[in-house]
């Protein structure tokens, strides 16, 4: 669909590469949650002291695990969803349901977006325990996955109505 | 009226094509709006429902599995049930069965064995005169073996979503013998139809092969000895089992087999991101929607309607399985286990079941939908990797949907299958 257009070529460029920065921040996010729980067993078993920072910061970094990784999720279409009933209309109404679903994905982003601001102001003075930074940098993981639903679904959304004619639904297959 | 708008936006949602996790956020969202609550407490429960420290095996299971498949555990493992049990009648399929049985029971993930299995073995068997479609049906209604035997991200996830107070060690006890008895279930009907159709027993190796193979293959298996007997030990908690086993599977594929290259490295924690991603978001939007089931009485309003068709318990249970299995049928197996597992298990439990014995029956049951259609995750996969249609495999899967059936009757109906082995660690 980006033939078409430079600017749709662009963007989806630009795209490509937000979510290329998602799984990098994820797979750094996924790598350090491992260490530091190698770290914490080698420390409670080996040098009988045990640091009880790693719980806290593990269920820190899997909020970004989850929700940056989601966000590239809706980027590369790789979420379970029941395509079955979709797969029997005709390619028109499917391509409708598709534009549908990508800005209604992307309406959720935004509210996911706004929601997560104010869950950040909320939690501005509340320290996460043994990491004492705010427990806003636990809803900023909400917070961004939020905006780039809404960046991904959205553009994805435009972008089909802008090449309508040039595009075609295919049968999924979903990873599980 | 809120609970008819929560299921209503999440039906509409499922049968449109949104993605599930979105499909529940966006309806859990609905009825918070409906009801007058801030719709702040949609993404506050989200966030809490990822933030729960038994969950975070999830993604060190899943990137112990990424390992194997990268780092050549997979392939010493198939060589391992190759020379045990390729000599008997069917001998590919049977190593199949039992390579399942084995990668399955660490990586925990059906689809997973299939890629890994199915792309070693389908070829093969194909090679050696076996039917594309009977290749197709072995590999992939034994991959949900790996379901039920330990360890198994499901049933972390099962755990999380009944709300805590079951033991992660009972389950994986709980999920061996019923995962062995599928496994042996499946290799029968495999053996029949070998004798049926005349497919070849591959040579013996001799004993002096069966020790190289499993000399070679132990250490991998170590992979899983650890994240289990960590746990069932006490020594480490399921969390701690799991990173240590993630650790290891690294060390030993990198300094010891040397099979995982970086790049290997790279796609098993790109992987690893994935699928914990789609499963934790699933999990976090669960969280909003399961609050809200339980905020309007489902559990108890479904289990007076269940109890309106039959008292009997038989009847009951049988219903349950049919309802899990229908929607096995079209939706994947850590959503319903979310959705489900708060509005049956309190059923299950005033019929006396153990929880424990209902979480395995629920993972059968579940599993066994993901190798029917019209959603069928494993068999689309494997459908895909043996490059045969799918309506070819449906023809002659049925032999093997009977195997697991008996088997998922058996644990139903019988406590002792699940329950035995947890009742000896205790």
């Amino acid at each position: 669909m980006s033939e078409h257009s430079p600017f749709i070529r662009h963007l989806e460029q630009v795209l490509d590469r937000v979510r290329s920065l998602c799984i990098l921040i994820s797979s750094v996010a996924l790598v350090v949650l491992i260490s530091t729980f190698g770290w914490l067993v080698f420390g409670r078993y080996i040098l009988n002291v045990t640091p009880t920072w790693v719980e806290q910061l593990a269920l820190l970094l899997i909020c970004y695990v989850a929700f940056l990784g989601a966000a590239a999720g809706v980027r590369d279409d790789t979420h379970i969803g029941v395509t079955l009933f979709r797969d029997m209309l005709p390619v028109g109404a499917q391509k409708g349901l598709m534009i549908a679903i990508d800005l209604i994905l992307a309406a959720f982003g935004g509210i996911m977006l706004f929601a997560g601001v104010t869950l950040m102001q909320f939690g501005w003075d509340t320290l996460l325990p043994m990491l004492n930074i705010p427990e806003s940098f636990r809803t900023l993981a909400i917070t961004s996955g939020g905006a780039l639903i809404f960046l991904f679904a959205g553009s994805r959304g435009l972008i089909r109505i802008l090449t309508f004619q040039d595009w075609a639904p295919e049968p999924e297959l979903k990873d599980s | 009226m809120g609970l008819a708008i929560l299921l209503s936006v999440f039906g509409v949602g499922v049968v449109i094509g949104a993605p599930v996790a979105f499909a529940m956020g966006i309806a859990a969202a609905s009825a918070f709006w409906y009801e007058g609550f801030p719709l702040l407490i949609t993404f506050q429960r989200a966030t809490a429902g990822v933030s729960v420290f038994s969950l975070l095996a999830i993604p060190f299971f899943v990137f112990a599995g990424e390992i194997m498949l990268h780092g050549g555990i997979a392939q010493r493992l198939v060589k391992l049930a190759s020379a045990l049990v390729g000599h008997l009648k069917g001998g590919l399929a049977m190593v199949n069965i039992f390579s399942s049985m084995l990668f399955g029971g660490i990586s925990g993930s059906a689809v997973a064995d299939i890629s890994a299995l199915g792309s070693l073995l389908i070829p093969v068997m194909k090679e050696r005169g076996y039917r594309p479609d009977f290749a197709v049906n072995v590999t992939v209604t034994s991959s949900i073996a790996g379901i039920v035997i330990p360890p198994s991200h499901n049933m972390i996830i099962f755990a999380v979503a009944a709300g805590g107070g079951i033991s992660v060690s009972k389950l994986f006890l709980a999920g061996v013998i019923p995962g062995i008895l599928m496994s042996v279930c499946l290799a029968i009907a495999a053996y029949i139809l070998s004798i049926k159709h005349n497919y070849p027993s591959e040579p013996f190796p001799g004993w002096g092969e069966v020790g190289r193979s499993a000399a070679d293959a132990i250490p991998g298996f170590i992979t899983a000895v650890i994240i289990v007997g960590g746990t069932l030990s006490g020594v480490f908690t399921v969390t701690e089992s799991g990173a240590f086993g993630a650790i290891y599977a690294v060390l030993l594929t990198r300094f010891y087999y040397r099979d995982l290259s970086f790049d290997a490295f790279v796609q098993s924690v790109t992987g690893a991101v994935r699928t914990t991603a789609m499963v934790m978001i699933l999990i976090a939007f669960a969280s909003s929607f399961a609050y809200l089931l339980a905020l309007y009485q489902v559990p108890a309003k479904l289990s007076t309607l269940l109890v309106s068709i039959s008292d009997n318990p038989i009847m009951i249970l049988l219903m349950i399985n049919v309802i899990l299995l229908i929607l096995g049928m079209i939706m994947d197996m850590a959503a319903l286990i979310l959705i489900c597992t708060p509005i049956f298990l309190p059923i299950a439990k005033g019929l006396g079941m153990d929880p424990t014995q209902f979480g395995i029956m629920m993972l059968i049951n579940l599993g066994l939908g993901l190798c029917t259609p019209p959603v069928g995750t494993c068999l689309f996969v494997g459908c895909a990797v043996g490059k045969i249609k799918i309506e070819q495999a449906l023809k002659s899967i049925w032999p093997f949907y009977i195997a697991i059936l008996g088997a998922l009757l058996l644990v139903t109906f019988v406590p002792q299958v699940s329950l035995w082995l947890p009742s000896l660690y205790e």
